[in-house]
């Protein structure tokens, strides 16, 4: 039995992930669980500082911050009802469950979906912690790993092709979705889904966007929602809309929970799909756009290079300017913008769709009784 | 005695004359019937239907009783005999005729039934039961024929006979369609047991037999597909002939699939890359000299190593790059010498007196080990056509795993095809074919297109 122990049921690519392999895994002949741990408004609070800081972000953590995500920690072993032969632990907030390795025994795998390349280290080392009494670790790009006890696989996140968010429109639905939202289709639109977060840069790529607008007349749609263990994004979005504000070629859309067929159609609608991300633990909304054949300009963070082989599947960029730059040569380049679709579609075909995922779910499984680097089954 | 001899010197030319003829009949129909025989003879040795050897055996004695028949005929018909007796004499020649000939036919039949029964594997009763009832209907129509000869009344017995017909023919609907075509088949040799047929449908293996109703074909898989021959004979059918030779050890497929696994080992400089590169396991080696062409394998015919790209993109040395890319890893038996290649290069560049930059935070060569997991699969082949078909099925992980790891990462010196073309079915040319063709310049579509062009030409 595998049991899978995050922070939220909703929002987010973990969520959504869980969402599809634990019933995958399900039929598999898995028995597959999904749990989540509970935490108040301080919790989530300190875990999104101890997230920022994972990604670089000096947020200061306090003292008083540590201890109450240990006396959390603590409910958490009481409350949550763990069982199985594998605990498979997702991010920060319940990293603490492995506490009771001991007492339940099983193999113990944490998931880390965080770009932890660059950490605020004092953070990182209260989590080591936690993470070298687990057997294995799990990250989704390799400048996340460093030298650990413990072995570390590079599995990259996925999207389901049958899903909502990905499936074919027609596009009648695609321009009801245009119109409700009040985006006229008259200019190209350049597009980024995304939570409100500061870390996905959202004013990075007004700016950018301002850059394109000097030489080619298009729109800018920046498209996303809420989670439930984020309570930063509301300040974020106030934010994005003041820098928005009197640019009526600038379309900033909250779009609810449970949006998928919308942001499905928002993304088919899009000339050029954008992730000016400053931190990115894989960016499974690049995956998205490279499946609708979208041709993407992204940052050169976390897994996204994975994703993005420049030049090939999409152009990475380092900057505003970069990312400008990158935005209007597509804009401008019709057959690159076809050319870097077709190509990024075939990518995510290959080596991004949820079977590819399943697998190396099972393969990880494999690989905690096997040492070995070649196993004949 | 008088009288006879008064008689004889009167008509002496009436008895001559036909006597006569009756010898000088016989003489040269026994003639015609020797040369006829010699060739008969020698164009039933000559061809591989054992059916004509029937034939000339059924027609060999009767056909002397035949010549009798005719040169008595022939006396008769230029005797002076009154025509109260030349009409019963002609009419009791053709009956012994009619007589002969229904001996023949059900001789020739009853040896084409046991001919093809045995090739149709009809049971033997069966085939005795066939042979009786077509004695029982020739003989009947001899019957016939020689009361119709005779002026007897034939109409009920036709009437019987028909309505017999009926009853049998509805008897047969089902089977009667198929055997006709096992016949079919049979004697236009175009499908014989062991032959390997493709049907249009799908179906396709070795042909076992050519049953009376079905023909049974042994697929891949060991499962036996009984075909219809009706079927058989309705659809389009690709014959590959009489198998290739057949191994005693079986070509068994396997697959492969692989996990990264993260080493934490990084470098920012061209000093740590030759430094890791001597550390580091093997498997990270062939991780990075292969992970492009993996991951890739719908892009580029020739993947660069992941050493060159970084070296390239993110150090910025097109010089250094470019040397590493141009390693030609198919050139190296194993991944020792690979290593110490790649490693060399780096060691050669970093003697000469030029700037060596650094890479910036988070854009450092990142060493990832790869973990190869092999499962069987259900393919199995015994010769070169089941590789070929095999082949064209096979998932591109079986492929890659045959073709480039298990030379490589496994150490063995040729590709699994290779060894086993040549080891298992002594085929040396097309297992050196295949050794020599480099991997590494193909998409692994065109790789398995290649591979499976090569066998074709051998097996054609």
């Amino acid at each position: 039995m595998v049991q899978n122990v995050n922070s939220t049921y909703t929002g987010g690519g973990v969520a959504e992930i869980l969402s599809r392999l634990v019933p995958l895994l399900g039929e598999l002949g898995l028995e597959a669980k999904w749990s989540v741990v509970q935490g108040t408004e301080a919790f989530f609070t300190v875990t999104k500082k101890m997230h920022n800081a994972l990604h670089g972000r000096q947020d200061g953590l306090t003292p008083g911050d540590y201890s109450l995500f240990m006396e959390t920690s603590d409910r958490h072993l009481e409350e949550l009802e763990l069982r199985g032969d594998i605990f498979y632990i997702h991010d920060p907030q319940p990293i603490g469950l492995v506490r009771r390795k001991k007492e339940l025994g099983g193999n113990w795998v944490w998931r880390c979906h965080v770009d932890v390349s660059n950490p605020d280290m004092a953070v990182w080392d209260f989590l080591r912690g936690f993470v070298d009494q687990y057997d294995a670790a799990v990250f989704s790009a390799p400048q996340f790993s460093r030298e650990l006890p413990v072995r570390q696989f590079l599995i990259a996140p996925s999207i389901d092709p049958l899903s909502d968010k990905n499936r074919d429109l027609p596009q009648d639905f695609i321009d009801s979705v245009l119109r409700k939202y009040r985006v006229p289709q008259d200019k190209p639109l350049v597009t980024q889904i995304s939570r409100f977060d500061y870390l996905k840069d959202p004013v990075g790529l007004i700016e950018a966007f301002r850059l394109v607008k000097r030489s080619i007349d298009c729109r800018l749609v920046l498209a996303g929602g809420t989670a439930t263990d984020d309570p930063e994004s509301d300040k974020v979005l106030a934010e994005v809309q003041e820098r928005a504000s009197g640019d009526p070629d600038i379309h900033i859309l909250l779009v609810p929970p449970q949006s998928d067929l919308e942001i499905n159609a928002l993304q088919r609608a899009s000339t050029v799909v954008v992730q000016k991300s400053l931190k990115e633990g894989f960016g499974l909304t690049v995956a998205e756009a490279l499946w609708k054949a979208k041709p993407v300009v992204a940052s050169a963070v976390g897994g996204i290079p994975l994703q993005v082989k420049h030049r090939w599947t999409g152009l990475l960029s380092h900057g505003v300017e970069g990312t400008a730059y990158d935005i209007k040569r597509i804009l401008a380049n019709p057959e690159l913008a076809k050319s870097l679709g077709d190509n990024g579609r075939e990518h995510v075909r290959q080596n991004f769709l949820i079977t590819r995922h399943l697998r190396e779910y099972l393969l990880l499984f494999l690989s905690l009784a096997y040492k070995e680097d070649v196993v004949y089954l | 005695m008088t009288a006879v001899n008064d008689w004889l010197a009167v008509h002496w030319l009436d008895v001559l004359v036909p006597f006569s003829v009756l010898f000088a009949s016989l003489v040269v129909l026994l003639w015609v019937r020797r040369r006829i025989a010699h060739w008969l003879d020698h164009w039933a040795r000559r061809t591989r239907w054992p059916g004509d050897d029937i034939l000339y055996h059924a027609a060999r004695w009767p056909s002397l009783l035949w010549i009798a028949l005719i040169s008595i005929y022939l006396g008769l018909e230029t005797s002076t005999l009154p025509g109260s007796w030349h009409m019963p004499a002609t009419r009791s020649l053709w009956t012994v005729f009619m007589f002969s000939l229904a001996y023949s036919f059900v001789g020739v039949s009853s040896g084409l039934l046991r001919l093809y029964g045995d090739r149709l594997h009809i049971p033997a009763h069966v085939t005795r039961g066939v042979s009786v009832a077509v004695s029982v209907l020739v003989l009947f129509v001899a019957v016939l024929t020689a009361m119709d000869l005779w002026g007897a009344p034939i109409g009920p017995l036709l009437l019987a006979m028909g309505l017999m017909a009926i009853a049998v023919g509805v008897a047969l609907r089902d089977i009667l369609p198929g055997l006709l075509e096992a016949l079919h088949i049979n004697t236009t040799g175009y499908i014989k047991a062991g032959d390997y047929i493709k049907l249009e449908t799908g179906e396709q293996g070795y042909v076992l037999d050519v049953g009376w109703t079905n023909t049974r074909v042994k697929a891949l898989d060991e499962s036996i597909v009984m075909v219809p021959n009706v079927k058989l004979a309705r659809t389009t059918v690709v014959n590959y002939g009489r198998p290739l030779k057949k191994a005693i050890k079986p070509f068994r497929f396997s697959s492969r699939t692989h996990l990264k696994e993260l080493t934490g080992l990084k470098a920012k400089d061209l000093y740590e890359l030759a430094d890791m590169l001597k550390k580091v396991p093997e498997a990270v080696v062939y991780y990075h000299t292969h992970h492009f062409l993996e991951e890739h394998h719908y892009l580029s015919p020739e993947p660069p190593n992941d050493f060159a790209v970084w070296v390239t993109d993110v150090l910025g040395d097109e010089v250094l790059g470019e040397r590493l890319a141009a390693v030609d890893t198919f050139e190296f038996p194993t991944l020792g010498t690979l290593r110490e290649r790649l490693g060399g290069i780096v060691e050669e560049h970093l003697a000469q007196p030029c700037e060596h930059r650094h890479a910036t935070e988070g854009r450092e060569f990142y060493f990832i080990k790869s973990v190869s997991f092999i499962t069987p699969t259900p393919y199995v082949a015994y010769d070169l056509r089941e590789l070929t078909e095999a082949l064209r099925k096979l998932p591109v992980g079986s492929l890659y795993f045959h073709v480039f790891e298990s030379r490589l990462r496994l150490g063995r010196s040729r590709n699994d095809f290779s060894a086993w073309i040549g080891d298992e079915l002594g085929e040396q040319q097309l297992a050196e074919q295949m050794a020599h063709l480099d991997p590494y310049q193909y998409t692994l579509e065109e790789l398995r297109s290649q591979l499976i062009r090569l066998i074709e030409k051998r097996i054609k």
